[in-house]
């Protein structure tokens, strides 16, 4: 089974280093409508067993050219008990692992944005992503691993 | 605004799609295009489809999904912030 373990600062949480693209489809589609290929963008992720879906911030989203593909709800400690509307973005996340292991790749999932770089990191991992993984938090030893 | 219409067509459509229930709808404009098992082939549909056109891709479901999130965050929606 794929794994890594990083560290854990109690100050900061369990992040880690992902690539975030368009995703293949959309990729494909800009190639043929003759339009430039967004560069992949690496972002800080923080690991939220609190976030029931992948949010990434929107300048990231804006750097890669996305436009919406999707609308959901969500609620969140600021939104208040009434959900608000968001925009949903097609994205592919790659994951690196050391060694030889397979990366852990989402080649198309839905996301949420949010801006999120004022808190130190561009993403949260959410469980939509963790709901195929293994994660072991040590708080103690502050470090995690995450297998897939 | 980013998808307006094709927001219109899943709520005003939605009573007729129930029978897809769980499964992913493609709508472009006013079009109810297709219905699909998986996310990942709703898009591929979609961008095959319609290249870079607007199009919505949105999962059926009597009682809309709701994603929570613990942290303090202010969804973002292009809508809004233009």
């Amino acid at each position: 089974m794929p794994h890594f373990t990083l560290s854990a600062p109690l100050n900061t949480g369990p992040m880690l280093d992902m690539v975030v693209t368009a995703s293949m489809p959309r990729l494909l589609a800009l190639q043929a409508e003759g339009q430039p290929v967004p560069v992949a963008q690496n972002i800080r992720a923080l690991v939220d067993t609190g976030a029931s879906c992948t949010c990434i911030d929107p300048a990231v989203l804006l750097a890669l050219g996305l436009q919406p593909t999707g609308k959901t709800l969500m609620t969140t400690p600021s939104t208040g008990v009434t959900p608000v509307e968001a925009d949903t973005y097609d994205v592919c996340i790659v994951i690196s692992a050391p060694g030889n292991q397979q990366p852990l790749l989402k080649a198309v999932i839905s996301v949420c944005t949010s801006e999120l770089i004022h808190q130190g990191f561009h993403a949260l991992l959410g469980r939509d992503i963790l709901r195929d993984c293994l994660l072991t938090y040590n708080g103690s030893a502050e470090f995690f691993t995450l297998a897939y | 605004m980013a998808l307006e219409k094709e927001l219109a067509t899943f709520k005003a459509k939605l009573p007729d799609l129930k029978e897809h229930q769980g499964k992913f709808v493609l709508i472009h404009g006013d079009e109810v295009v297709d219905f699909f098992v998986a996310y990942e082939d709703a898009i591929k549909a979609g961008y095959g489809k319609f290249r870079l056109e607007p199009f919505l891709v949105k999962q059926v479901s009597v009682t809309e999904t709701i994603h929570h999130f613990t942290r303090h965050i202010l969804p973002f929606n292009s809508a809004r912030a233009a």
